[in-house]
């Protein structure tokens, strides 16, 4: 019999190498993982065989994935570079997947028009335009094409007995695993397993006349006869996945993954967190869930009866959190480490032979003939035109989710950014990037300085990440509070990391950065914030790594290219001699098990409509709930629901929409009023959390308690608000909120200041900065200093003085020591201090010890996690003492000191008061720090208070602070002879800088409450301006 | 079989010892130091000849304060001559030699000096800012350096020259263990010193110090302001008298001075300023209320001002209070100034809600055009269930209170 070509296959090739090649250039970069897979290839384009990255996490080893993708992209890019072999590579993963999909559709129908369609509508299915287009995972792909390829191999193999196909399948396994290292093993359970119980029954079903006679014994006795082969093949395919990636496996015995679990979508309960169901579940399976019953009855008919348990337990797995099932199934550990898309990703693609077989039957098969006999010709259109409208309306829809609904910001040109880096030795210290989502990789691919982030969390050694269920320290306002208390700690603490520059595309991080510290050194020219810190030494010339043995490096090195070479050699030769028909060729042995695609099952056409109804029932219900859920003037608790979305999302044109359209206020008017409120809950706040409490409620009146939760990137901010709402026609609206009405005494004012540059090196030269050129630290003196136990957190607490003549950037670092001297904890001082002292400024100053939040693994996770509250270090023994070092830089920034306090008003409970602020500035976020004294004017407290709202130019804002009840402080010691100034000590430098001291001078002016702890306090002035003229 | 091994060994190893001893025996050492010369000028063409002559030419190992090198020698017409290295002849100080013959050891040493003619002056000044006063200074190091990098011979004359205001001095050094250095010591005035040093005629480039003054001493505060009306609307500024340290000098610009206001509720306001020319300015909005208020200016630790007092005179004497709406709309106003106007916008006025004597509401709105007008609808106050609640209404601004009782809703 002369083979003629599949003319489907070849059109599904043409159809996907055209449609996909095209798209992957407008989706491929945007994809989750594209980038990071792109950075590993420039990883072993730069050094081959040496696994070790410094570049991410302060070290890691790329033994941690399989490397064959990352080496085939490095390959490439010798020749076009790095995206033209990433392009490369996602096409040839496009060619796999298609025949990869051919055969094993030719494999389980025995029939190669089927087979054809099939191939067809992989080309265009939901599950692969999405791991493609929005995942972006190739290496996943590559790897389950290829277990298709091997699919085939391995059933001649067990059918046959012959060596060749023993080989073939081998070497094929070998290439998916180097590839992807979990498709083969889960493809072991799930596809081969199914696979090798459909060879025993058709084994069995040539010892018998019909299907029928296949009894379990007759099974079993074809299982015994195989079962040499079945061995033969389990035992070296497991040798192969262990030894392929050997060094990976000898990695993770070394390195286990500490990493706390990262939520993942796929583990949401699909029902409650709707956009994952759609993501997640809805959109793999796509139109397949129409055919489930079809694909049910088949794959449960006695010769795949394997695969229908298979694909059973995919789909069940596939569910995430839905069901309780996947939990159990796969215990604790296994389903917070697994993502479990990937199941309903195999789930989709076992389906689509059946889905070819089932376009083939209805096309032009028995289906067309029983549909149009029963229903008559016009339905059987009908249903074949809505059947294909619905499947590329899935493959648009999905295709369209990243362009709808971006899950990266939008591009960044990194050639700013990496010549900075390149600049002046800006590279001789750690970087890090804040919203550039999964682009960091990128810029990490272009760029030798190196990140303290990373975007593969499975390889984070510093505890202070893998402690965090947080993807990435870059996109931590995403992961809640626990994702800004991770950053937090390292804005604090920058020097432990070498941390100097930090690329903000993300104006959310600014305040923080401020506040710990930080200062701008200018906006790029692609629009990336510039952030710097004084005071952090540049990376030492060597850095730590965790070397390996040389076998294992070559190893690396050669093995993943050799497994594709030999699978290639063995493979493609075949494939050649069957796609040019040289040679006369036999046919495989699975063709022999034909279906009879006759008589169509009544009563499967019969529950497919009934499930079709089902169906269309619970996606009308869905969208019904969905209309319900955002028909904002339905209920005053809509009202404000919408209201505050749009909001958070600064839809102001729709927050407008609903305020009662009577009030007279127009949208103008009402965008100029939101326009002049700043403030951190206005410009930096995300909503987290909304509860609505309707008070009082008439037909046309209502009145609503509105409890809030924003996340800040400073704290946790919880907002009570009352709002009066009105129905107006059956609609029910906002009433608007009275404005400030005040109004400032000046039309045009001017004022003075002092303003400072520092010309860094005088000439322009990459020679080490002239001796002359280098300014002389600013003298800071350590007024008072003493070490306090609250509760059972030990803090330092004192006052700092700039007792030079220039500006200062001040950072503080306690140490605490035992009585034996041995050191406990060393920490610098967060937010309780002004970083940036004038002339003679003083600032008081608290430094919390703060330990690795969670560490320990009692330490449950807090639901109710608050961005300024910190886990304390855990002191094994009692810390006595304690040494403090300060740091003065010239710093000619941040120095608006022209708030002032302008009211007050005190009770035992509260003090409240109003600032004032007098200078040409728009204050973005003002902070109070407060110092308590006792009754003998010692300081024995500090304490800070974010203001919510921002204070515009000459006018006031009120605040209320809640003095601490029952705040017990012990006294610790208050010896300061361990007190430094940039690494002098602090006593020589007061005799000789102010010999003379006034002591105690400013306590004339404490301000006295009435407290049982406390007898006095004062009050500090620190301001964030967000937009500096 | 040991055995014999053992002592075929042996004997071979003797045999041939043996010869060696022979060989050195007879070799006498020919050499003899032709060189008398024990200095040489850095830079110069360095030869150590020897006359004397062996089969193999014997290596001279050299060795200075930079480190240590072999040399291999040219032998002509029996007369072993070495040239140094420039490694070795550039550099200034003792050089030890030793010839590596087998025989009696022929070692000594020469020193080479430094040219006497100056390239660069190598100058370091630090700090590069100090205090006025004349206790603090900063040192200026001075190594005059020949072609060749050397340090200039010890005792070499440098002139260290500076300038600071109308005066400039001359100081005579000499260089000694290589360097000239001199502590600068700052003069009671600040200002900027200009530093340069000569030595044999090479003069270096400019140094800068800056002399920065000392820290403040007490000085005064006084206010300006446009009336003293408390209309919680305009500006008062307090302004230093300039403020300077002990020997006159005006303190640096950007220095921060605290100024606390204490109020007649006996609490302390608190704004600051910083110098320009010394004159640090601060500004304080008015109360809305009548106050009297005590202001000290600081500088923490170093100066303060003499307390200055000040009033602020009531605006708001009295103003209407109109019920209307069954009780619900009430319209407080006109808020007038002082010469009747309306008061600007933005005056805080509260209204308290009392319900059988228990507050259970603050409402607070700020004045617009002179008049606040609060709507007290159903959401806010809702209608009364008990016929007999009685309710009380306070407004209160610029501390004046009014209350209205037996309200009815």
């Amino acid at each position: 019999m002369k083979e003629t070509s599949n003319k489907y296959l070849i059109a599904a090739l043409l159809i996907g190498i055209a449609f996909h090649g095209t798209a992957i250039f407008f989706t491929l970069e945007s994809t989750y993982d594209a980038l990071i897979h792109l950075f590993f290839a420039e990883h072993y384009s730069t050094s081959w065989f040496e696994p070790w990255n410094y570049k991410w996490y302060t070290g890691f080893t790329v033994m941690s994935y399989p490397p064959l993708v990352h080496q085939a992209i490095a390959a490439l890019s010798f020749i076009g570079g790095l995206k033209f072999g990433l392009f490369t590579v996602a096409l040839i993963s496009i060619v796999l997947f298609i025949t990869g999909v051919y055969r094993f559709s030719l494999l389980i129908t025995s029939n190669r028009t089927a087979a054809g369609y099939a191939a067809i509508l992989a080309v265009l299915s939901s599950s692969f335009v999405e791991t493609l287009h929005v995942f972006g995972q190739l290496p996943s792909i590559i790897g389950i094409s290829i277990l298709m390829h091997a699919l085939p191999e391995i059933y001649l193999w067990l059918k046959t007995g012959k060596y060749r196909y023993l080989l073939t399948s081998l070497s094929l396994i070998a290439v998916t695993v180097t590839s992807h290292h979990v498709t083969p093993i889960f493809g072991m359970i799930f596809f081969i397993f199914p696979l090798i119980g459909m060879v025993i029954m058709d084994a069995s079903r040539e010892q018998v006349n019909t299907m029928k006679d296949v009894t379990f014994k007759v099974f079993l006795r074809s299982f015994f006869k195989l079962f040499k082969r079945i061995v033969n093949f389990g035992f070296l395919s497991l040798v192969i996945i262990v030894g392929c990636i050997l060094p990976y496996w000898i990695n993770s015995k070394n390195n286990p993954i500490t990493q706390v679990p990262i939520p993942h979508g796929s583990r949401d309960n699909f029902l409650e967190v709707t956009s994952s169901g759609l993501v997640f579940f809805l959109i793999p399976w796509g139109i397949l869930l129409i055919l489930l019953p079809y694909i049910f009855y088949r794959y449960y008919s006695k010769r795949y009866l394997f695969f229908g348990l298979s694909i059973t337990l995919l789909t069940i797995l596939g569910t995430g959190g839905t069901t309780p099932i996947p939990k159990m199934a796969l215990g604790d550990t296994a389903f917070n480490i697994l993502t479990l898309d990937r199941f309903t990703l195999w789930a989709s693609i076992m389906s689509l032979p059946l889905f070819g077989e089932f376009a083939y039957r209805f096309i032009e098969g028995d289906l067309k003939t029983l549909i149009q006999d029963t229903f008559g010709a016009i339905y059987h259109r009908i249903i074949g035109g809505i059947l294909a409208s619905l499947f590329l309306f899935m493959t648009i829809f999905t295709m369209s989710l990243g362009y709808f609904r971006p899950s990266q910001p939008q591009k960044i040109k990194m050639l700013p950014i990496v010549n900075f880096l390149n600049q002046d030795q800006h590279d001789l210290w750690r970087y890090m990037t804040l919203g550039f989502g999964d682009q960091m990789a990128w810029l990490s691919a272009q760029t030798k300085a190196k990140s303290v982030d990373g975007n593969y969390h499975s390889a984070r050694r510093l505890p202070e990440l893998t402690t965090r269920p947080i993807e990435r320290l870059e996109n931590s306002k995403f992961k809640g509070v626990e994702g800004i208390g991770s950053l937090q700690q390292f804005l604090t603490t920058p020097e432990k990391y070498h941390l100097k520059y930090i690329f903000s595309n993300d104006k959310f991080y600014d305040p923080i950065l401020y506040f710990c510290g930080w200062q701008r050194l200018r906006q790029l020219e692609n629009g990336i914030m510039v952030w710097e810190k004084l005071n952090v030494p540049p990376m030492p010339s060597i850095l730590p790594k965790d070397d390996v043995a040389l076998w294992l490096k070559i190893l690396w090195g050669i093995m993943h290219f050799l497994t594709v070479l030999i699978a290639f050699m063995l493979n493609i030769q075949m494939l050649w001699l069957r796609a040019l028909k040289t040679k006369e060729k036999l046919i495989p042995a699975y063709l022999n098990f034909k279906n009879n695609y006759t008589g169509f099952s009544k009563g499967v056409l019969k529950i497919t409509h009934i499930w079709s109804v089902i169906l269309a029932i619970c996606v009308s219900y869905g969208i019904y709930l969905f209309y319900i859920k955002n028909d904002s003037h339905r209920s005053p608790e809509n009202v404000i629901m919408a209201y505050y979305d749009a909001l958070d999302f600064k839809a102001f044109e729709k927050a407008h929409s609903l305020i009662n359209p009577e009030s007279n206020l127009p949208i103008a008017q009402y965008m100029l009023e939101i326009s002049v409120t700043d403030g951190v809950l206005s410009s930096y706040a995300k909503l987290d959390a909304l509860k609505t409490i309707v008070t009082s409620k008439t037909d046309s009146l209502a009145s609503v308690k509105v409890i809030t939760d924003w996340i800040t990137p400073l704290e946790r901010i919880n907002k009570v608000d009352y709002k009066s709402l009105v129905k107006r026609n059956g609609k029910w609206f906002i009433q608007p909120e009275d404005i400030n009405l005040d109004l400032p005494p000046d039309q045009l004012y001017s004022d003075n200041s002092t303003r400072y540059f520092n010309q860094g090196r005088r000439r322009v030269t990459t020679e080490q900065t002239h001796h002359e050129d280098v300014l002389k630290q600013p003298v800071l003196e350590i007024l008072s200093a003493k070490l306090v136990k609250q509760n059972n957190h030990y803090t330092i607490i004192g006052e700092v003085q700039n007792v030079d003549n220039v500006p200062a950037d001040v950072v503080l670092k306690g140490t605490l020591y035992n009585d034996a001297n041995k050191e406990l904890a060393t920490y610098n001082a967060k937010h309780q201090v002004k970083h940036k002292l004038m002339p003679k400024e003083v600032s008081s100053f608290r430094i919390n010890f703060e330990g690795i939040a969670w560490s320990k693994t009692q330490d449950s996770i807090p639901k109710t996690f608050n961005p300024d509250e910190f886990t304390p270090v855990a002191f094994e023994e009692q810390p006595t003492k304690f040494n403090l070092q300060v740091a003065g830089n010239v710093s000619g920034s941040d120095l608006y000191k022209a708030t002032t306090l302008s009211a007050l008003n005190i009770t035992s409970e509260a003090i409240s008061g109003s600032l004032f602020n007098s200078g040409l500035e728009e204050v973005t976020i003002p902070q109070l720090i407060i110092s308590f004294y006792d009754a003998d004017k010692t300081m024995i407290w500090v304490d800070h208070l974010f203001l919510k709202e921002g204070i515009r130019q000459q006018r006031q804002q009120p605040f209320e602070y809640k003095l601490l009840q029952n705040n017990t402080i012990k006294l610790i010691n208050s010896d300061m002879k361990n007190c430094f100034v940039n690494g002098l000590p602090n006593e020589a430098i007061s005799n000789k800088v102010v010999p003379n001291r006034i002591e105690n001078q400013t306590q004339s002016v404490l301000q006295p409450i009435s407290h049982p702890d406390y007898s006095y306090v004062k009050i500090e002035v620190n301001t964030y301006i967000g937009n500096p003229n | 079989m040991m055995h014999k091994h053992t002592y075929i060994l042996v004997s071979v190893l003797m045999f041939i010892a043996s010869f060696l001893l022979i060989a050195q025996s007879e070799i006498k050492d020919p050499f003899k130091l032709l060189t008398h010369e024990t200095e040489f000028e850095a830079g110069q063409n360095i030869l150590l000849k020897f006359s004397g002559y062996s089969e193999t030419n014997p290596l001279l190992y050299c060795s200075n304060s930079y480190g240590s090198v072999v040399i291999q020698g040219t032998n002509k017409n029996t007369i072993l001559t070495f040239e140094m290295p420039k490694s070795i002849a550039n550099k200034t100080g003792f050089v030890n030699w030793k010839l590596l013959t087998k025989g009696t050891n022929l070692s000594g040493k020469f020193y080479i000096t430094p040219k006497q003619e100056v390239i660069t002056m190598e100058t370091y000044l630090g700090p590069p800012s100090i205090e006025a006063g004349g206790t603090d200074y900063a040192m200026l190091v001075v190594i005059p350096t020949d072609p060749l990098d050397n340090p200039l011979q010890d005792s070499t004359q440098v002139n260290i020259k500076h300038q600071f205001l109308t005066s400039e001095y001359n100081n005579v050094l000499y260089t000694n263990y290589l360097i000239a250095y001199k502590n600068l010591y700052s003069e009671t005035k600040s200002g900027r010193m200009l530093i340069s040093s000569e030595a044999l005629g090479t003069h270096s480039k400019e140094y800068t110090l800056n002399v920065l003054p000392a820290i403040p001493t007490n000085f005064e505060i006084s206010y300006q302001q446009h009336h003293n009306y408390a209309d919680g609307n305009q500006i008062t500024t307090f302004t230093t008298s300039v403020i300077r340290d002990k020997y006159d000098n005006i303190v640096s610009d950007g220095t921060y001075v605290d100024v606390f206001i204490t109020n007649k509720d006996n609490n302390i306001l608190k704004t600051s300023g910083t110098t320009i020319n010394g004159i640090a300015t601060a500004k304080m909005i008015h109360p809305d209320h009548e106050d009297a208020w005590t202001v000290k200016a600081f500088i923490e630790g170093m100066a303060e001002s003499a307390p200055l007092a000040l009033n602020f005179k009531q605006v708001i004497t009295d103003f209407e209070v109109v019920f209307s709406d069954n009780s619900r709309t009430i319209t407080v106003g006109p808020l007038q100034s002082f010469m009747k106007q309306m008061i600007p916008d933005g005056l805080q006025v509260k209204l308290h809600f009392y319900q059988n004597d228990t507050k259970i509401k603050t409402l607070s709105k700020s004045s617009f055009e002179g008049y606040v007008t609060f709507k007290l609808n159903e959401a806010i106050i809702p209608v009364p269930n008990a016929i007999n609640d009685t309710f009380k209404i306070i407004i209160e601004t610029a501390r004046i209170e009014k209350s209205f009782e037996n309200i009815k809703l």
